[in-house]
Formats: C-alpha cells, sequence, structure tokens
C-alpha cells in the first residue's frame, strides 16, 4: 500500500510531538518556584498551548469550509467543514482536558466560570461537538449541510473573542505566552521547546485534516459505486 | 496529589485521546479504501479504470 502525504504529515507531526515531550521533562528549564503553587505541573503547557493553536487552526478551517460550502456550494468546502469540526474537537478536548487538569494542580479547582477565556474555548469545543455528533445523526443533503455550515459561520466569532480575552478581562487564566506584553515572555529554551511543540501539533493536524478529505472522497465514491451497484 | 501526578495524568489523557483519534481516522480511511477496492471488483471495474471514473465522476458530480 502507498504511503500518502497524510500519512507522512501524520508520522511527523508524532515524532515531532514525541521529541517535545523529550524536551519538556528533560531539557526545559524549571520555572521560578515562587511563581506557581504547582511548578512542575506547568510543564502541562508544553502540549496545551499548542493544542489550543492547533484547534484554532482547526476552527478557522472550519469557517473557510462553512463559507465556501455555503456562498458557493463548493464540494471542497463541505469537505474542509466536516475536516475542521473533527479537528477542532479533538484539539480542544485535549486542551480543555489539560487545562483542567493544571487548573486544579495550580488553582484548586479544573474550571473557573467567571473567566472569559475558558468559557468561549469550552463553547467552541462544544460547537465543534454538536457538529460531529449532529452531522453523524441527520442525512446527508443540502439542508442539514446549510444548517450546520450556518454554525460553523457564526461559531468562528468566538475564536477572536477567546484569542483576545486574556489581555482584556485578565481573570484567571494566564495571558499570552507569545506576542503579549513586555510581561509575558518567557525564556529562551521553554520558548524554543513551546515552538516545536506548536510546529509539530499544525503538522499533526494537517495530516489529519488532509486524511479527513480523503475519507468524505471515499465516501461519496462508495455512493456512486453503490448506486451503480443497485442498477440507479 | 503532588505536581507530577497532576502533569502524568495531563500527558496521559492527551496522549490517549490523540492516539484514539489518529487510529480511528486511519483504520476508517483503509476501510473505506478496502471497501471500494471490493466493490470495484465486483462491478469488473479494472484499477487503471477505476481511478479514471473517479475523476470524471469528481468533474462532473462536484
Amino acid at each position: 500500500m502507498r504511503v500518502k502525504s497524510g500519512d507522512m504529515c501524520l508520522i511527523a507531526g508524532f515524532s515531532g510531538l514525541m521529541l517535545t515531550l523529550y524536551l519538556a521533562f528533560n531539557w526545559a528549564p524549571s520555572v521560578d518556584i515562587n511563581a506557581f503553587q504547582s511548578p512542575e505541573a506547568q510543564r502541562i503547557f508544553y502540549w496545551h498551548v499548542p493544542a489550543a493553536w492547533a484547534a484554532f487552526i482547526a476552527f478557522g478551517v472550519l469557517f473557510v469550509g462553512s463559507a465556501l460550502w455555503f456562498f458557493k456550494r463548493s464540494p471542497l468546502g463541505w469537505k474542509l467543514h466536516i475536516a475542521g469540526s473533527e479537528a477542532g474537537l479533538a484539539c480542544g478536548l485535549m486542551a480543555v482536558w489539560s487545562g483542567c487538569v493544571w487548573g486544579a494542580a495550580e488553582w484548586g479547582t479544573p474550571w473557573d466560570w467567571e473567566d472569559f477565556r475558558l468559557n468561549t474555548f469550552g463553547l467552541l469545543t462544544l460547537l465543534a461537538l454538536f457538529l460531529v455528533l449532529g452531522r453523524q445523526s441527520q442525512p446527508d443533503g443540502v439542508e442539514s449541510r446549510d444548517t450546520f455550515s450556518t454554525f460553523g459561520l457564526y461559531g468562528f466569532v468566538l475564536v477572536p473573542i477567546t484569542y483576545i480575552a486574556t489581555r482584556i478581562w485578565v481573570i484567571r487564566h494566564p495571558g499570552p505566552v507569545i506576542a503579549g506584553d513586555e510581561n509575558s515572555s518567557i525564556s529562551g529554551d521553554m520558548a524554543l521547546v513551546l515552538m516545536i511543540g506548536a510546529l509539530s501539533f499544525t503538522v499533526l493536524i494537517i495530516g489529519h485534516i488532509m486524511t479527513s478529505i480523503e475519507i468524505t472522497k471515499f465516501e461519496q465514491r462508495i455512493d456512486r459505486l453503490q448506486k451503480e451497484l443497485d442498477g440507479e | 496529589m503532588e505536581d507530577k501526578t497532576y502533569l502524568s495524568i495531563a500527558y496521559l489523557g492527551m496522549i490517549l485521546g490523540l492516539a484514539i483519534w489518529t487510529w480511528t481516522t486511519i483504520s476508517r480511511s483503509r476501510k473505506l479504501e478496502l471497501r471500494i477496492i471490493a466493490m470495484e471488483e465486483s462491478l469488473n471495474i479494472k484499477q487503471t479504470e477505476a481511478d479514471s471514473i473517479a475523476v470524471v465522476n469528481e468533474n462532473t458530480t462536484e
């Protein structure tokens, strides 16, 4: 069986993530023990931040796909919508899970209902869950595609709100570690590991999106072959 | 709980989630590919024809 470019991206992404994990545990410096309640648990962020970053990319793909389907009736748009919602759900759940565990260690509670970023990001992940489960439970058709695309379009509003939330409403979630203000910088070694993690997650999510697009193509091809077999 | 316990729980959960997601996606892709081959065989479509038909179909239906 030939190796596909999607598979190559998945293998490269996984390798990068394992390297990130190794560096996070064995090479990245520890944080100031006076700055955190749980200094060791801070190492969660080497996958947490890249997972959230990858989720934002996926929601971007979902938005573009939804717009292409809704306004242009583009079949590629629908494939991107499916791929974006699945990838957004997976990465969103990873970011939420790791954030909850870190919150339990650092704050003593896994979730703060008053923190703006936690809630908007949680809503985005729930939106992706709705799109994935909803599509599986509904027959495929123009009406159902239009409905899900509308949710994909409106839901994207939450992405910029989530991104700027910690800059405007600093409640519990830490501020941005990259491209933030002068107080948000992290040390060179930590930033390097974080960058490797972000790059690896990006490659991995590209691999997943490519594979998901291929799956949708296969499903459509099976539908056509089934019609031929049925003599339609 | 200790810091390292939280760290282990977080990473094990993410690794497990990532593994399940990737395994599900790849196995779904492989199953569909095999199903297409089986259907094409039952329709007596040769592989070279199948690929060209798929391209034609994609251009006409999409």
